[in-house]
């Protein structure tokens, strides 16, 4: 191997790792590199998690990332909503965010089915449900508080 | 310091056959456009610039990209040099343009909220194959097992060692990442059985299989050592040859048992442990000794 291509790879090389090993060993994200901290802080017994219900004329339903708010999933919905509520001027965050997801779902339902009921009402609730074997994950949340809300009059005004 | 250099040689720069390589290639975009055919970024154009959270790079756009059209063209540009990149057609444009638009398209969802991580090693991936000689042999216009000698070099290997090397890091960082983040109280039976319960409401795992388990106590305290303990063995697993086996089977049944239990989908690291398969030897077997 001639010793200029020789000396890329070896640039390449020690790039990639010297960077996979900073991110290892701080515990930092540079995409694509990672620390891969996924799951990597204990869990409690008590699992308290975000979530959305939307209000039609019957009565509240429980939504879910990748059902009703694609392209978000449930992990990056909740996470992202969690940041939202941790920032500076987290309420007004939090009811635009709430404005777009009470759009996508609509917009997303009423092109599966134009007779779709669109939500009167997106609501944040946070939950909490104690973890002991034998569940199912059906299980209503023990405790829930609502967070942020907001009606399709402001729906359709944030358009 | 020799012994050093030696090691460091033969680790990475062990001659290989261009064909060695070249089967890499094909395996490598193949996969990556079988898994990712489904990929449609198009709907991030709807999200509100709220969410914008941009990492890395994506910093430096202005705000989320807002043209749901040009994220369309840019995909389907995409999974065409994925396809071009397999077979070895524009050769090194069509692995500069897979590298490039993998990562926009890739890394985009991740600038809205929480990091996936499931895409960076493809990215990685894509990025190192862009910059090797992965074209110089099982290529229009290159003889395919013809009389001509196909070339041995060091610069057909370093490519697989880096890539085989980075996705094992992958595994010792998660396995790091649980001792540094939660000691060794992450390994306990209660953490374990925390985290199967909590799936089932956070997550929609195709099983049951994370309630059905976590009753049993010393299944959830042998669960919590054997993922650290396999993750860590990632490290030691760059360096011998039986233990790499051992660990990379380990970590396949692990990966599939998150996907059954937890419901998350490490569908790309499929194309990291492709990485591992002797490639040669079937192409060997298939096509006949070269003449």
């Amino acid at each position: 191997m001639a010793l200029l291509p020789m000396r890329f790879a070896n640039l390449a090389i020690i790039a990639c790792l010297a960077v996979t090993g900073f991110d290892i060993v701080t515990g930092l994200e540079h995409w694509p590199f990672g620390s891969y901290p996924m799951y990597s802080t204990l869990y409690s017994d008590r699992l308290s998690w975000l979530r959305l219900y939307g209000v039609t004329e019957r009565g509240e339903i429980s939504l879910r990332g990748e059902s009703d708010f694609a392209p978000f999933d449930e992990a990056r919905l909740i996470m992202a909503l969690e940041r939202l509520q941790g920032a500076r001027g987290g309420d007004r965050k939090l009811a635009e965010a709430l404005r777009n997801l009470m759009r996508l779902y609509n917009r997303r339902k009423s092109g599966r089915s134009p007779a779709a009921t669109p939500l009167r009402a997106l609501r944040l609730y946070a939950v909490r449900w104690d973890l002991r074997p034998g569940l199912q994950g059906s299980e209503p949340p023990r405790e829930r508080v609502l967070i942020a809300q907001v009606t399709d009059d402001a729906a359709e005004a944030g358009r | 310091m020799n012994r050093l250099l030696q090691n460091w040689n033969r680790y990475w720069f062990t001659p290989a056959t261009a064909e060695y390589l070249a089967l890499v290639r094909i395996v490598t975009y193949g996969l990556l456009l079988a898994i990712y055919l489904p990929l449609d970024d198009r709907g991030w154009a709807q999200v509100s610039r709220v969410f914008w959270m941009p990492i890395s790079v994506f910093h430096f756009l202005p705000g989320p990209p807002r043209d749901a059209a040009l994220i369309g063209t840019l995909q389907v540009l995409w999974k065409a040099s994925l396809f071009t990149s397999a077979i070895g057609l524009f050769s090194r444009f069509g692995r500069a343009t897979a590298a490039a638009l993998g990562f926009f398209l890739l890394g985009l969802p991740n600038c809205f909220g929480k990091i996936h991580h499931l895409d960076g090693f493809p990215v990685l991936l894509l990025g190192i194959l862009a910059l090797s000689r992965c074209s110089d042999a099982l290529s229009p216009g290159r003889d395919l097992r013809g009389s001509r000698e196909i070339p041995v070099s060091a610069q057909y290997r370093w490519p697989v060692r880096l890539s085989q090397t980075l996705f094992l890091l992958v595994f010792f960082a998660a396995g790091y990442a649980k001792l540094r983040n939660g000691g060794l109280a992450w390994m306990t039976a209660a953490n374990m059985r925390s985290i199967w319960l909590g799936e089932l409401f956070t997550h929609s795992p195709p099983t049951g299989l994370g309630g059905f388990l976590a009753p049993s106590a010393w299944l959830c305290q042998f669960a919590a050592v054997a993922t650290v303990t396999l993750e860590l063995s990632a490290l030691p697993a760059l360096f011998a040859g039986r233990l790499r086996a051992l660990t990379l089977a380990g970590l396949l049944g692990l990966q599939i048992l998150i996907a059954l239990m937890l419901g998350v989908y490490f569908t790309p690291h499929l194309v990291g442990y492709a990485l591992f398969l002797p490639w040669q030897r079937h192409y060997t077997r298939l096509c006949g000794p070269r003449r």
